[in-house]
């Protein structure tokens, strides 16, 4: 077990590891060009399952021919019972809409303590597949929906009734009978509190670890109803899914700027995220062994990511050029191994040399595969209290040179430069959904959300050096108490400064901004593959494609889910 | 009806957005409001008598130091809530206190001044203890005392309602006393002067959260609606070019 005084040594003081530069890594482009790894909390999350074998059991099965009706699945982990209670309702082609705005779905679900009783269940049903129009109590502590992907739900069970199996190059192009529009924790519509599941819940108490885990249950729930609706239709044809196709289909999702908000507003969590990633490379870097043997490993590795991504199927063009520069970058690696290596942290130098970020970033993640003994123990390090302290004593001169040290890349941005505040972002009266506006031609400028860090901090900055010339000995308690207004601004510095990594460094204002990578950094701690935007502000992906199949837990594990091939064709295919 | 910490927060922050408080300060008072609230010291109710007055304050001038030296300071918040100014008052101490030791800021002209508490927890939280007192009341005089000690969670809080007639000065003024070196502590004497006496120990504070943590909030549901009538100010209006700005296809 690693604990957190470790971690702190490890990070900094005389026994902190080589960290790599928080210019580089902080570096909006590079974060969102980051892949799911060891680290990410749907693979810690299967990791747990696994590993503590949870009891997973249907209790209640109430789904008519079509598949319409209510499913109670109980889970006993080794702390606690939970319960996940799934509503199918019809929905209509026309009604199918993956926007948050959305008021109907296929699909709505909760994740609830301890066992439901036939009262809860009803208030439930009555609540859950309102999603934001219902309420529910702090019982619940997840609340989803998604929507059947329309071309592959009906093929599949018109395959199954068939008694055929689905063709795998229509998985591999989608992956999933189902999208999730939304998976809400944390206190929204009335649910428990981050501060409950995390005190009240310890096989919840990772961030995230609820969410993914709804997530999980979805996507054995799409490949259940899929099967019993093809039997109900045709029980003297019906074949069941052969397990090694189930296990490749995951869960889709599709996810918007409400994510972006969310990593502005949580600066010391994605600092957490991004210090124990970090961390987890250095240990590597300087302790992971490199012999004939590790060598081997990464090259399997390398042709199991060159055939995953030869099988990803992307709309976009940008990200198929991108994967297309990925799989040249993993051709150059194979041919470097190919030649001697003193060590990993060479091949990590020559890769800064040699390939794009996305192919940086892809072989951080392999070499953290390789050492299990060295990452996984961070796996429990990602919360963060969160506390954004002013640090009242320090002398506004300190504040100054922190200023000019960890936000040198704010600085250097000219703000009175056409561009550079062109957007804005905001929240509409539809839903509160975050969005984007055009600072020149839209309307709603005067409320927008206040996520340009970067000028705020140039604003903040020049207003101290003016201040500084008056009063060169005050405080920042002084300074705050004349300068209220700046008080988030400051705050947000020193707390930063407090941390290894601080703040992303990116003009969210620039009418260049890609909020795309925002997008992906973040679902890539999540743990999802095949990134498929449908807008620079929009992005489809699977979850969960490869993990075992709760008919899995029980039996061996070898964590090795991630990036699956697409199993060959063969049996009645 | 029901709802968690985080919806309170999350509504609290757009009214306070709405009602022009900047960025820092509308996080600072839907804290403040969330943090009574949840230990059971009523920020809901406190809340209710604020918020005819909420967007009062734009208008007003910012608080000023009128007075100070090393150990002290007194500043004038010309009639602000607590709400928007009375943290930097508590950050101004905590300052005075690493430097002398101990050190005592008296602040003037300022209302809702109970909000005051988590401003003191997050001093006991980094190793500061504090002590405020207050007096309140159009009649009589209620007091007030919160202290919390240097590295602990919960403060603990009396009131005492009193037969003393009040003054001007009494109802907007506000004492605190913040060390490094000290830990503080403090509770309304047994005094002949009160008719009702209300003490919270630092433990029992911490039980109500606790409940509060199991169970979320609860709240009246027109004050509910009317946070959230107020804050909807922040959003803007729905249109066809704000709906690609959301990038849907």
């Amino acid at each position: 077990m690693t604990t957190s005084a470790a971690i702190k040594s490890s990070l900094r003081g005389s026994n902190a590891l080589p960290l790599r530069p928080i210019d580089q890594v902080m570096d909006l482009e590079r974060l969102g060009a980051m892949h799911q790894s060891r680290l990410s909390f749907m693979r810690i999350l299967v990791r747990h399952v696994m590993r503590e074998r949870w009891q997973i059991v249907m209790s209640t099965m109430s789904l008519d021919n079509e598949g319409y009706g209510t499913v109670i699945y109980e889970i006993q982990t080794p702390h606690d019972l939970f319960s996940f209670v799934i509503f199918s309702d019809y929905l209509s082609p026309d009604e199918r809409n993956d926007r948050v705005i959305a008021s109907k779905w296929d699909l709505t679900m909760a994740l609830v303590g301890g066992k439901v009783s036939q009262a809860y269940l009803e208030m439930l049903r009555k609540n859950v597949p309102k999603q934001e129009a219902g309420r529910v109590d702090s019982r619940v502590f997840v609340l989803s929906r998604a929507n059947r992907s329309a071309r592959n739900f009906d093929y599949v069970v018109d395959q199954l009734a068939a008694g055929g199996q689905p063709d795998i190059d229509k998985i591999a192009k989608v992956g999933y009978l189902y999208r999730t529009t939304a998976v809400y924790g944390s206190g929204k519509l009335g649910m428990a509190d981050w501060e409950k599941v995390s005190t009240r819940w310890p096989d919840f108490a990772r961030p995230f670890s609820a969410e993914m885990f709804a997530c999980f249950m979805l996507r054995n729930f799409s490949l259940f109803q899929a099967e019993h609706i093809a039997k109900m239709r045709s029980p003297a044809t019906f074949n069941p899914m052969q397990a090694d196709i189930k296990r490749y289909f995951g869960i889709g999702n599709s996810t918007g700027l409400g994510m972006a908000p969310y990593l502005m507003n949580h600066p010391m969590l994605i600092n957490q995220w991004v210090e124990m990633r970090e961390l987890a490379l250095a240990r590597v870097r300087q302790l992971g062994l490199y012999n004939e043997d590790a060598k081997e490993k990464l090259n399997r590795l390398i042709y199991r990511v060159q055939h995953h991504m030869s099988e990803t199927h992307t709309e976009d063009e940008w990200q198929s050029q991108n994967n297309v520069i990925v799989l040249k970058d993993l051709a150059l690696l194979s041919q470097r191994l190919e030649s001697k290596l003193d060590n990993w942290n060479s091949l990590i130098l020559w890769s800064e040399e040699t390939c794009s970020l996305q192919g940086q970033e892809l072989l951080v993640s392999l070499l953290l595969e390789l050492h299990p003994e060295l990452v996984d123990s961070l796996e429990s390090h990602h919360g963060s209290d969160e506390f954004l302290d002013l640090d009242p004593v320090m002398p506004v001169q300190t504040l100054k040179q922190v200023i000019e040290n960890r936000y040198a890349w704010a600085l250097k941005i000219d703000f009175s430069e056409s561009g550079s505040r062109d957007i804005f972002w905001y929240r509409s009266e539809e839903k509160m959904e975050p969005r984007l506006g055009q600072a020149a031609t839209e309307k709603g400028k005067d409320k927008q959300m206040a996520l340009g860090v970067g000028y705020a901090v140039r604003k903040c900055y020049d207003q101290l050096c003016d201040y500084i010339k008056i009063f060169p000995n005050h405080s920042t308690a002084r300074f705050m108490v004349t300068k209220p207004k700046l008080r988030g601004i400051v705050r947000r510095i020193q707390s930063m400064n407090r941390c290894v990594y601080g703040d992303i460094q990116a003009n969210l204002l620039d009418k260049n901004v890609l909020p795309m990578h925002l997008l992906r950094a973040k679902l890539a701690f999540f743990g999802v593959s095949k990134f498929d935007p449908r807008s620079k502000l929009w992005v489809r992906n699977t979850m969960f494609q490869g993990a075992p199949l709760l008919e899995d837990i029980g039996g061996s594990f070898n964590d090795d889910w991630f990036m699956p091939l697409a199993p060959k064709k063969g049996g009645n295919v | 009806m029901h709802v968690s910490m985080n919806e309170l927060k999350a509504a609290l922050r757009r009214c306070f957005e709405a009602a022009n408080y900047y960025v820092g300060n509308y996080e600072d008072a839907a804290n403040m409001i969330l943090w009574l609230e949840k230990h059971g010291l009523n920020g809901l109710k406190e809340l209710e008598n604020t918020l005819p007055y909420i967007k009062d304050d734009k208008n007003k001038a910012m608080s000023t130091v009128v007075y100070e030296d090393s150990t002290s300071a007194i500043i004038d918040s010309h009639g602000r809530s607590a709400l928007n100014c009375i943290a930097s008052a508590v950050d101004l101490a905590h300052a005075k206190a690493l430097e002398c030791g101990i050190a005592t800021i008296s602040v003037h002209n300022c209302h809702n001044r109970k909000f005051i508490l988590k401003a003191l927890t997050d001093c006991g939280r980094r190793g500061i203890s504090v002590v405020a007192y207050w007096r309140n009341g159009s009649n009589i005089v209620t007091e007030y005392t919160a202290a919390i000690k240097a590295g602990a969670r919960y403060p603990s809080f009396s009131q005492a309602i009193t037969h003393l007639e009040s003054n001007d000065q009494d109802k907007q003024a506000l004492t605190i006393i913040c060390s490094s070196r000290v830990d503080l502590d403090s509770s309304l004497q047994n005094s002949g002067d009160h008719q009702t006496r209300f003490h919270m120990s630092a433990e029992e504070i911490a039980r109500i959260k606790e409940k509060t943590i199991d169970n979320g909030i609860e709240i009246d549901t027109g004050l509910w609606e009317e946070i959230n009538q107020i804050g909807a100010a922040v959003l803007v209006e729905n249109s066809e070019e704000s709906r690609q700005g959301a990038g849907a296809n």
